[in-house]
């Protein structure tokens, strides 16, 4: 309801510009905004989710059940149900009206990504680590776990042993629903992309846009827009047929790159890409660089770069329908907000304020500084108020966060800090370790002085990796 | 400028109070007459007055009422409850009601100084009311029986504030804070809400009851955030105490309403004002409300007006000013609420105490009194709020009742007043005002 008061130019922005806060609640490690944007999920290092609200930009529910850093988030169309995978190889199903586990499921390996079907929040779909990727059908207790097929799809004159001994060692990488639920989106570690579909488990088509591993694919809110990045270095485009049309041959199919977005001079690699909540615009995290770079999809041009934060970003999520984008932290595990600032008009903050370009002569009314009687004025005044007015009817509104009867609503807790059950660990130094002080919770609110244990955090994963490498060096 | 406006004389609502220090009020447990916002010392004059047959042209028995209401929770779902009539199209419209019937049905007694504010729960079950006693009292709406009495403030509560689920209610208090309490419970939550330095005047619920918004004595409107008991946002823009505070139905504007006689209407998100709306004779705005569908904002000012305004058009501007009652020292709070059947058929009125004892009823769209209800109250009324989804008000005032009014089918005849209306006695205490109720023990 605010639209019609902001100011037009304002609203004609679609694309962030300053930092406008930043979020903090432990170490994020994967973010994801809900779909009615009112609620942001994220993902810690220690494997609790925090569900922040946007609007308060607090902590609105913190779910433990994971032991290991979360590795990737996905909300239930009607918002009520959250999806999360851990690196402690499993996935649980969380119901935000009490904050219960609805469904754990466990696999054999790590996890990529976990991703929820759009339209039955009991499956979900999964990307697993040198493993089978798998379409997850938690309805009943005991999960149905059905694998989905890797192995590219190459057309007959395409086939010899060679190639069919190389697919059988590729893996799927990365899963994505499309939004009509009826087809998957597969990304494999040779660089293709499979199309399968959602009920058949059937692989109906693939195409090789690179031969390096793809890391991401991210669709559009319409479901025609993907977005590929691979560890090549490069960010693609496509534009899907409607693969819901049964007319549409698979085997004739043939996707081509829209646009491809790179950096040749710096050869940035890029960490995490986003569509804009249209598909306008990509969004990218570079890795070792602390911007997040913004393309336009008309022209395919850079139009901007996100500044601000003294660290490398890891995760950037846009809001799904304001020009809002989050982005993790990597050294601080913050989550940082980029949006649009508003400047205070001053003319709203008396009603005869009148904003001028330039000084403009005044020139008084006729009867301005007339002298009438107060009752006449009065009365006047009140004859003028003929008009119909209607305080009922309700306009739809287009986008915006309303809730509709019926519709899922997250309750509100109090004191959400207070109602953990659990203690909470601090470290303080090498080995050293404290219970938080009663109160301390909030420590989005002093976050300096806890990033020093989130800083830690980072060093003691920093050195495990760094020693994997060594050895199998 | 904004200083350039004729400063209007600061009438504010404790002008004469005797001063308790602070000190003393926190030692003596039975408060003393202790809200500086509702003394009973100084009570207004009385006059009765018979209810104006001017707009009683012609009634004609109105269809099924269905039962709809637009307050109290302020939401923009229109629920469809009522069964709609097959050969809708083939009906000529039903004639626009001039009347209304509502006939005093319950009178709940147990605060026993004036109360402040009266509000049905969001969900229509519960009738909360603060009073100037300190405490607050749920009653549930359809017996009317005392539920709770919710004591913690220290001094007396000025207004109330459902969440939206109906499980938390807020108060405002003269102790400078605001409590959250459990419904169920009746118990207070641990963190009361400190910031204030001085009375807190208004509270609203953001339709999630994720945010509140309070306005105070001490001129500022703070945007709260509930989960974490912090302020989130201050709203600095009032040089005098502010009134009313309000969120719009879906949660993106906040209005506020001060002494100094503008009305605020503020961006909940970036937390930057709007729209600024103040009439001529910038006469003191002492509560404020959205209209339901959040297009208009209604607000009372003490020079016996209530006015209707239309914020988002040019610069904002008065599309209606509603006069019949009396409001020049309290800051009186009312409600919309419907009547006629459904929707296109259905209609919005306007429900305001008055300080000479009477609720007021107004058509929005004609500006005409469709009903006075008086024969209740014997003091000043002042907070009414209308039934989400029944025909039906409570109203609070100065005599330290609370009253339920239900709209009846029929025509009441002449003569005959409230006399059916049964009394619930909230603690047994026994108010020298009215006489004591035989019902009172079943």
């Amino acid at each position: 309801m605010n639209l019609s008061l902001v100011d037009p130019f304002v609203l004609a922005q679609d694309c962030p510009e300053v930092i406008t806060g930043r979020l903090r609640s432990g170490h994020s490690t994967s973010i994801r905004f809900s779909h009615r944007g009112d609620l942001l999920a994220s993902g810690r290092h220690d494997g609790i989710v925090v569900v922040f609200d946007i609007e308060t930009n607090g902590v609105a529910r913190k779910l433990r059940g994971h032991t290991r850093q979360i590795q990737s988030l996905s909300w239930s169309t009607n918002d009520r149900f959250l999806l999360s995978a851990g690196q402690d190889w499993k996935c649980v199903l969380w119901d935000l009206k009490d904050g219960s586990r609805v469904r754990t499921v466990r696999f054999e390996s790590a996890i990529f990504i976990a991703e929820l079907h759009p339209k039955n929040h009991m499956m979900f779909a999964a990307a697993l680590f040198e493993d089978q990727p798998v379409l997850v059908d938690m309805s009943d207790e005991l999960p149905k776990k059905h694998t989905l097929p890797t192995t590219p799809r190459r057309p007959p004159t395409d086939k010899n042993e060679k190639k069919a001994a190389q697919d059988a060692k590729q893996t799927t990488t990365v899963t994505v629903f499309t939004p009509s639920a009826e087809h998957i989106l597969a990304g494999t570690n040779k660089g293709w992309l499979n199309i399968i579909d959602a009920r058949t488990f059937e692989l109906l088509h693939s195409y090789r846009p690179t031969n390096s591993l793809i890391v991401l694919i991210r669709m559009s809110q319409s479901g025609r827009d993907v977005v590929l990045n691979s560890s090549d270095r490069i960010i693609r485009t496509f534009v899907l047929p409607d693969l819901s049309d049964p007319k549409l041959d698979f085997n004739e199919l043939q996707l081509t790159v829209q646009h491809k977005f790179q950096d040749l001079v710096q050869r940035l690699s890029w960490n995490h890409v986003t569509f804009s909540s249209a598909g306008d615009y990509v969004a990218a995290t570079t890795y070792m660089n602390h911007h997040v770079y913004i393309w336009e999809r008309g022209q395919g041009s850079l139009v901007k770069i996100l500044e601000g934060t003294k660290e490398e970003l890891s995760v950037v999520e846009w809001h799904p329908f304001r020009p809002f984008v989050a982005a993790i932290g990597v050294d601080s595990g913050r989550v940082w907000l980029w949006s649009i600032l508003q400047p205070q008009r001053w003319s709203a903050l008396a009603p005869d304020f009148v904003e001028v370009e330039e000084n403009v002569e005044y020139i008084e009314k006729e009867d301005e500084f007339d002298i009438q009687p107060a009752e006449e004025l009065h009365k006047r005044r009140l004859d003028q108020e003929d008009e119909e007015v209607d305080v009922l009817t309700v306009d739809p509104v287009k986008t915006s966060t309303q809730h509709e009867p019926g519709e899922f609503r997250m309750p509100v807790l109090l004191d959400i800090e207070a109602s953990d059950s659990e203690d909470e660990i601090v470290a303080i130094g090498a080995g050293q370790f404290r219970r938080r002080s009663p109160g301390a919770g909030r420590e989005y609110m002093n976050d300096d002085e806890v990033s020093v244990s989130a800083d830690e955090a980072r060093r003691t994963n920093g050195t495990s990796t760094t020693g994997t490498k060594r050895r199998r060096a | 400028m904004v200083g350039d406006y004729p400063k209007s004389p600061k009438r504010r609502r404790d002008e004469d109070e005797d001063v308790v220090s602070p000190r003393k009020r926190s030692t003596s447990h039975t408060p003393p007459n202790g809200s500086p916002s509702f003394r009973l010392a100084e009570r207004p004059r009385r006059y009765s007055r018979e209810p104006s047959k001017d707009d009683e042209r012609y009634y004609r028995d109105r269809r099924r009422p269905r039962s709809r209401s637009c307050s109290g929770t302020r939401s923009p779902s229109r629920s469809h409850s009522g069964s709609k009539s097959p050969s809708h199209h083939a009906t000529p419209p039903p004639p626009k009601p001039t009347q209304l019937h509502y006939k005093q049905s319950m009178i709940l007694r147990g605060h026993k100084k004036g109360v402040s504010s009266v509000n049905f729960s969001p969900d229509g079950r519960w009738i909360a009311s603060s009073s100037a006693d300190c405490t607050i009292k749920i009653w549930d709406a359809t017996t009317g029986a005392l539920e709770h009495t919710l004591e913690g403030h220290l001094a007396g509560v000025s207004t109330i504030a459902w969440s939206p689920d109906s499980k938390i209610l807020a108060s405002g208090s003269d102790d400078k804070s605001i409590r959250l309490w459990d419904v169920s419970t009746g118990l207070a939550h641990p963190t009361p809400f400190l910031g204030h330095h001085n009375y807190v005047y208004a509270l609203a619920f953001s339709p999630k009851g994720n945010m509140l918004v309070s306005g105070s004595y001490d001129e500022a409107v703070f945007l709260w955030d509930v989960r974490a008991a912090r302020v989130m946002r201050s709203l600095p823009a009032h040089s005098d105490p502010v009134g009313g505070v309000d969120f719009v139905c879906d949660g993106t504007l906040i209005t506020s309403c001060s002494h100094d006689g503008l009305i605020r209407v503020w961006d909940t998100s970036t937390g930057q004002c709007l729209r600024t709306l103040v009439h001529e004779d910038n006469a003191p705005v002492t509560s404020v409300v959205f209209s339901p569908n959040g297009k208009y904002v209604l607000a009372w000012t003490l020079d016996n007006c209530i006015r209707l305004w239309n914020y988002i058009e040019g610069k904002g501007k008065c599309v209606k000013t509603y006069q019949g009652h009396r409001n020049e020292k309290f800051s009186l709070a009312g409600a919309f609420g419907t009547y006629g059947t459904e929707p296109p058929y259905e209609y919005a009125f306007i429900a305001s105490g008055s300080e000479d004892g009477e609720i007021v009823l107004w058509d929005v769209s004609t500006k005409n009194v469709l009903q006075r209800l008086g024969g209740g109250h014997t003091d000043a009324v002042l907070s009414v709020d209308t039934h989400p989804t029944e025909k039906l008000i409570v109203s609070g005032g100065m005599d330290r009742t609370v009253r339920v009014w239900r709209e009846t089918a029929a025509p009441p005849e002449s003569g005959l007043e409230a006399v059916e209306s049964t009394t619930v006695d909230g603690n047994g205490y026994d108010p020298d005002i009215l006489p004591p109720n035989a019902f009172a023990n079943t």
